[in-house]
């Protein structure tokens, strides 16, 4: 029962970060490009059956379905060296081949459309695993299918699976920079919906964050797709090595994600990773203990969603939770020693509504990859500034949805047809409501927050926080 | 060359002495004495010349002050104060003399003054000049304790004890000639003392000597006439005393307890005593012999045993000197010593043996008798090691002749002894028919061989092998055996002969025995090294023991999590029956589905053969959980490491691991069901939801769970860093440094009681373990409890769902029928709400009370380091400052909001 993980990987940015993640994988457990044990990994000790299923030559096979509704990223995959890596029968590109336009309702409608062949797929996965454990999810939320298609996948995954756990990991649109979709604060907001309403965790991978930190941290100037995606896959391969590694702790995704989130609501994640290397890039190695693993990993600087908070904001912002996952060689007594000196100097802010702590998992590293540095860490934690986050795209529609541009595009689509766009305006209050509830989190009477009167409340602090979020944005 | 310069100054002397052939010398100057024919001359030249030839020293301290002052009160006593006077003078003069040509010997110079004085005095009284002065003997010196007699026909100094001669070496004091101050004073001081002599010939009276000897022959006369017995006959009888035997006058004596001359016969009340005195040895003799009889021909052996045996050997050898002795003293006894001339006054001694002799001569038997009667009284009761140590305490003695006569008995005691300490180390026989030996065994199944089966008796442990090394000499001899019958291996056979050769090696071919404990401590510490290391070598290598704890560590101690999971995911549901339906065969297949579908699968068959399921003794009313364990079971001879207590130990860490697993087991079920995508997440969180009182009750289940999982975490984390992990390191580290199965043991009962210890299960912490195992089952009462408040509200859920379908699902929610809410809200609230949200209420407050009183505890524990845990479950201050009372309990707080909005519940327009 190995409580198994199933990944659906929809659209361009999905089916890319989900290819560099199944190639780290795959180095990670020692298994060639073909999907062949290699000879040298006999070591042992972890568990490849929680993302791959091995076919009757022994050969290994991503639990993964690649979705997309245009042909290019999964031809170029299916045209790498990994084409034989993954089961061809999980494979589903949309017969027409033209994609969602970027647009949302585009995307969802079409998974609307197929469904059935989707579902048929996700099926034949999940009776194949003995114990699912729940999905996984790549996709963005800019776009169309990842996020339109994404969606509705979440909506139907959540209707069939409702037992099962539904992660997503959600790459957030850069902000910084004027994209080329200029729809994507609507699709941004209405995934984000579903994001909230119907996956269990979602990690937030901001292309703002990811690109400042390949210019900030790695000296890369103009930081290609490829990089900022290696980072991804670091994040996505370090956040899974409890779940791989098998220990005394965190063996399975619920028990990680269950102490992360202790409000149903609050589940979305940010994620921090130190030390930092790019593919082959000759960085400086750095000296890392577990203190400076730890301590780096509480720094702005490293965490991988950029805030756009204001500093007194910034300064009542507190962790909910946090989860370190420490990988390499490590004495289990630093780790008690690292968390005295974080206590200490007040590194992390608590939620003061319940105790929280930081959580330590030790992992093993993978006996196959050499790395430079002796101890890696990643971070997960549930921060209350990532509520600005969501306030920024919440006024980016705004200012888009007041000019009522680009709508004609969505009233194509059944969803918005009739000229209903109530979807919007309920999107944007459920989001809405995400915001005011983090928020509620910084104070300590969050307890009571929802008992009282509020209608009050929400109407007051969501525009008041959205207003200033609008004001404070490109900083 | 020297001898020529003696002779001459000799002559020369000769000479002035006797001034009669002085001045024919003085005219022949040097080698011309020979002509001079004058025979006194020549014979006091040859007599001088004999004493300064022999080498016999004089047994006077050579103090120059007493010699001066014994000068000056014979002056004084002669009423020569005057005389006394100027010699005192003149020999102040000549000690501040110093410088050139002064005198070194001034001691050896005045004994011969004196010397010379004494002997003209001597002759004068004796001979009355007739005689040669030279031909007397020096013996009123001797009285003085100064010269011995010299017995005028030089044919026999017969007893070589009396040999004396003045301190007179060839040197300065001989080379100083005429005109030296010494010169003088002789001259003056010879002249003093017989101011009538012209030309230094003595006249002498005659009247003292012949008083003196007159007295004597009449006391000795008194004296013969007091006793009816001669000395000889007194010495004789007591010679057989001293062998044990009656003699004719000396008898034992019951009474008295010893040897005594017969009351009737009448003898001086000091040759009483004196003889008593002697037959001491005799008195001590027989109770030596006795024992040496009783002991070797009457006492059963056992009783004895061969350190017994080897002590009565080596008594015997003893006694056999002493045998000896007396052959020597009894032929002594039969010769008369040769008398003196003229010595008719002597004739007291007529025997050479007299009593007082014997004193002398058995001076030295009798400190040995004594010390082996002494022996023989303390180890009567004694056997073995026992016995030897007794011998050696008393060898521990400043008496160097004590020391080494008992250091040679010992030897010859110890033997035996090192003779099985040999076999035992090198061979691991045990060769001790008799039970002598210090180490002892005991017939014990083969498991407990090595805590049981050999034991030290301290009793018969000699006190001159220290206790580290008995208990090294223990262990060597135990690993062999451990070798032999528990791991049937024989490589220890090699592992020995290569110590015997490095021990012979490095203590160059020293023979084991009493004294030799270096060499014998080299033996041990070879043999034990080589013995320990292949023991060690062959519990790693061969029984791989290092495994077997890791094995260990990971299924009963949970280290391999995926694992654990499966088994309680497997046999989670049959766990919850009661305990009496459970079928152990049944649990034997869900272990073994466990192992095939976690990781496990890939450890070593031999290992996975060793886990089984244990089901223990269980009352009425236990579930499957109560009685639920894994076991170990350790084959030969790890089983001398993992004892059924050792078993019964990691049982109870187990037990304790799989309580907390299953706790934390059940808050991730429980955040299942409330997970945030499922309906009832959505459902309170809608925004038209509003005020509710399933809002408050479901919010209050997350925050709870959350307290509760945020205690378990840590509380694992805590098991996980600080107690599993950190005891392991240590355990390693101790299992590379362990040279021998002791240490070894020692190790891993450490790492087993840090675990214990530090995981509050041991016996200080019962309180903490209380309470601890109280949060438990409220936090599985909790689970139950969530489980309800969800099951009913997912029913009600779907039911309305379900009438929503057709409406589409996205906004099935949000787009709804009042009236179909309203049904589903009134029948999930109500007293259904109410109820359970008291029964929360009630979990939540019991909750928090009894986890204060945890953390409370935590800092007061003083036998364990609780800090870790304390500082990680109070990570954010949230309980400092709930305890501060800054708040009370929030849990208490929201109490009231819901037991407000119960009555106006019904008013409510919809839930939703």
């Amino acid at each position: 029962m190995p409580r198994e993980i199933i990944t659906l990987q929809v659209g361009q940015c999905g089916n890319q970060i989900g290819m560099e993640f199944w190639k780290q994988l795959c180095l990670e457990h020692g298994i060639s490009k073909d999907g062949i044990l290699e000879d040298f990994a006999t070591q042992g000790g972890d568990r490849k059956d929680v993302f791959f299923y091995q076919a009757d030559d022994e050969h290994y096979i991503p639990r993964a379905l690649l979705i997309d509704l245009e042909p290019r990223v999964i031809n170029s995959i299916q045209n790498s060296e990994y084409r034989n890596l993954y089961n061809h029968e999980n494979v589903f590109v949309a017969d027409h081949g033209g994609g969602a336009g970027n647009n949302w309702a585009s995307g969802y409608h079409q998974g609307e459309q197929v469904e059935e062949d989707i579902m048929d797929m996700i099926d034949r996965e999940a009776d194949g695993s003995d114990s699912l454990e729940g999905f996984v999810l790549c996709h963005s939320i800019a776009g169309g299918t990842g996020s339109g298609m994404g969606s509705y996948l979440l909506e139907a995954l959540n209707d069939r699976y409702s037992k099962k756990l539904v992660q997503t990991y959600s790459v957030f649109p850069n902000q910084m920079e004027t994209s080329d979709v200029v729809v994507q604060p609507y699709n941004s907001l209405l995934t984000l919906k579903r994001l909230t309403l119907n996956a269990d965790c979602v990690v937030v991978l901001d292309n703002t964050a990811l690109n400042r930190i390949a210019v900030d941290r790695l000296h890369i100037p103009n930081p290609t797709f490829a990089q900022t995606n290696s980072l991804v896959s670091t994040v996505m391969s370090a956040s899974t090595t409890t779940l791989r590694y098998p220990g005394y702790m965190n063996n399975d995704l619920v028990g990680l994600v269950a102490s992360l989130i202790p409000t149903p609501r609050c589940h979305f994640l940010m994620t921090g990773y130190t030390p930092l290397t790019v593919e082959r890039q000759a960085n400086a190695i750095r000296k890392t203990t577990v203190l400076d693993v730890m301590r780096r990993l509480l720094q702005a600087k490293n965490i991988m969603v950029s805030s756009y908070a204001r500093t007194k904001e910034a300064s009542q912002a507190k962790y909910i939770s946090i989860l370190n996952i420490i990988q390499g060689e490590v004495d289990p007594t630093q780790v008690h020693k690292s968390l005295q000196r974080i206590r200490e100097r007040k590194l992390a802010n608590f939620i003061e509504w319940g105790p929280a702590s930081i959580q330590v998992a030790l992992s093993r590293k993978s006996p196959y990859v050499q790395t430079a540095h002796r101890v890696s860490g990643l971070m997960l934690a549930s921060h209350t500034s990532i509520r600005h986050l969501f306030s920024k795209c919440i006024s980016q529609y705004e200012k888009l949805r007041k000019k009522q541009a680009f709508l004609d595009n969505y009233r194509k689509f059944p969803m918005f047809a009739d000229n209903d766009l109530s979807e919007f305006d309920e999107s944007r209050e459920i989001v809405q409501n995400l915001v005011d509830e983090y928020k509620a989190c910084e104070s300590a009477d969050y307890i009571k927050w929802g008992m009282e009167d509020r209608g009050k409340q929400v109407s007051g602090e969501g525009n008041t926080s959205g207003t200033v979020d609008s004001r404070v944005a490109p900083s | 060359m020297e001898g020529d310069v003696v002779s001459d100054l000799v002559w020369q002397l000769a000479v002035r002495i006797f001034p009669s052939g002085g001045r024919s010398v003085e005219n022949g100057g040097h080698g011309g004495q020979k002509k001079q024919g004058d025979a006194t001359l020549q014979r006091a030249h040859q007599y001088a010349m004999r004493i300064i030839g022999s080498r016999i020293a004089p047994s006077l301290a050579n103090d120059e002050a007493a010699m001066a002052e014994a000068i000056k009160r014979q002056l004084v006593q002669e009423n020569r104060s005057a005389d006394a006077l100027s010699f005192a003078d003149l020999h102040r003069r000549i000690s501040s003399y110093s410088g050139p040509g002064s005198i070194e010997n001034r001691w050896a110079l005045l004994y011969l003054l004196r010397a010379i004085a004494e002997d003209q005095r001597r002759e004068r009284a004796e001979t009355r000049g007739t005689a040669i002065p030279y031909t007397s003997t020096l013996s009123g010196a001797a009285a003085h304790g100064g010269l011995p007699s010299f017995p005028s026909n030089t044919t026999h100094p017969k007893l070589p004890s009396f040999s004396p001669e003045p301190e007179v070496s060839p040197g300065r004091s001989y080379s100083s000639r005429n005109g030296t101050p010494q010169n003088q004073s002789w001259s003056q001081s010879s002249r003093a003392q017989s101011p009538s002599s012209p030309g230094g010939v003595l006249i002498l009276t005659k009247d003292d000597g012949n008083a003196k000897a007159a007295a004597m022959r009449e006391y000795l006369e008194i004296v013969q006439s007091e006793s009816d017995i001669s000395e000889m006959a007194i010495v004789r009888d007591v010679l057989y005393a001293c062998q044990g035997i009656d003699g004719r006058y000396v008898k034992f004596n019951k009474d008295a307890d010893g040897y005594m001359i017969d009351e009737s016969i009448k003898v001086p009340k000091s040759t009483r005593t004196l003889v008593r005195r002697l037959c001491e040895v005799g008195w001590l003799y027989l109770r030596v012999k006795n024992h040496i009889s009783e002991s070797l021909e009457n006492g059963p052996l056992e009783a004895i045993g061969t350190v017994g045996q080897a002590f009565c050997a080596a008594l015997q050898e003893e006694l056999a000197d002493y045998y000896r002795l007396m052959a020597v003293l009894e032929g002594q006894a039969h010769h008369s010593i040769p008398l003196m001339v003229g010595a008719d006054s002597a004739n007291s001694v007529g025997n050479y043996l007299s009593l007082r002799r014997l004193v002398v001569w058995l001076g030295e038997p009798l400190v040995r008798m004594r010390l082996m009667a002494v022996l023989v009284d303390d180890c009567k009761t004694l056997r073995g090691g026992a016995m030897a140590g007794a011998i050696h305490m008393h060898a521990q003695h400043g008496d160097p002749l004590v020391r080494a006569f008992l250091r040679r008995l010992l030897r010859q005691v110890c033997s035996p002894l090192f003779e099985m300490v040999r076999r035992w180390v090198l061979e691991g026989e045990i060769d001790d028919y008799y039970g002598e030996f210090f180490v002892s065994a005991q017939s014990v199944k083969a498991e407990a061989l090595w805590r049981e089966g050999y034991q030290l008796q301290t009793a018969m442990l000699p006190s001159f092998i220290p206790e580290p090394l008995a208990q090294r000499i223990l262990r060597t001899g135990k690993s062999i055996n451990f070798l032999r019958v528990c791991c049937s291996d024989q490589g220890w056979a090699q592992a020995a002969s290569e110590a015997v050769a490095a021990a012979g090696a490095s203590a160059s071919g020293g023979i084991l025995g009493y004294g030799e404990i270096e060499v014998l401590e080299a033996l041990v510490a070879e043999a034990a090294g080589r013995i320990d290391k292949h023991l060690i070598q062959i519990m790693y290598k061969r029984y791989r023991f290092p495994e077997h704890c890791l094995a260990i560590k990971r299924y009963l101690l949970l280290g391999q999590g995926d694992f654990i999971q499966c088994l309680m995911d497997l046999v989670g549901p049959e766990l919850a029956q009661p305990a009496n339906t459970l079928s152990s065969f049944k649990l034997s297949g869900t272990l073994e589905s466990a192992v095939r579908a976690s990781n496990a699968q890939y450890d070593d068959g031999d290992v996975l053969d060793r886990l089984r399921v244990r089901m223990m003794p269980h009352n009425d009313g236990d579930r499957g959980w109560d009685v639920f364990s894994l076991e170990y079971a350790a084959k030969e001879p790890l089983t001398t490491l993992f004892t059924e207590e050792v078993m019964g130990k990691y049982l109870k860490v187990f037990n304790f691991l799989w309580r907390l697993k299953r706790v934390e087991h059940a808050l991730c079920a429980t955040w299942q069901t409330m997970k945030p995508n499922c309906m009832i997440a959505r459902l309170w969180s809608n925004k038209e939801g509003g005020q509710s009182q399933l809002t408050a009750v479901l919010k209050r289940c997350q925050t709870l769970r959350n307290e509760m999982n945020h205690f378990v975490t840590n509380l694992q984390y805590y098991i996980m860093f600080e107690v599993l992990e950190y005891s392991w390191s240590n355990f390693l580290e101790e299992m590379e440094e362990a040279h021998d199965l002791d240490e070894l043991i020692a190790a891993h009962d450490k790492y087993l009681g840090s675990i214990l210890e530090k995981a509050l299960l041991g016996e200080r912490s019962q309180l903490l373990c209380k309470t601890l195992f109280s949060l438990f089952d409220l936090i599985l009462r909790f689970r139950g409890l969530a489980d309800r408040l969800y099951e009913n509200a997912r029913e009600v859920q779907t039911r309305g769902d379900s009438s929503l379908r057709s409406k589409g699902r996205s906004d099935s929610l949000t787009k709804s029928r009042p009236g179909q809410r309203k049904l589903s809200t009134a029948q999930l609230s109500g007293d259904f709400l109410g109820t359970l949200g008291e029964e929360m209420d009630g979990v939540a407050v019991e909750y928090s009370s009894l986890l204060e009183g945890f953390i409370a505890q935590l800092p007061v524990q003083q036998h364990v380091d609780l800090k870790f845990l304390s500082f990680r479950l109070d990570f954010s201050e949230f309980y400092t400052r709930q305890h501060m009372g800054m708040s009370t309990t929030p849990i208490r707080l929201h109490r009231t909001p819901i037991k407000m909005q119960k009555p106006s519940f019904g008013a409510e327009p919809g839930l939703v």
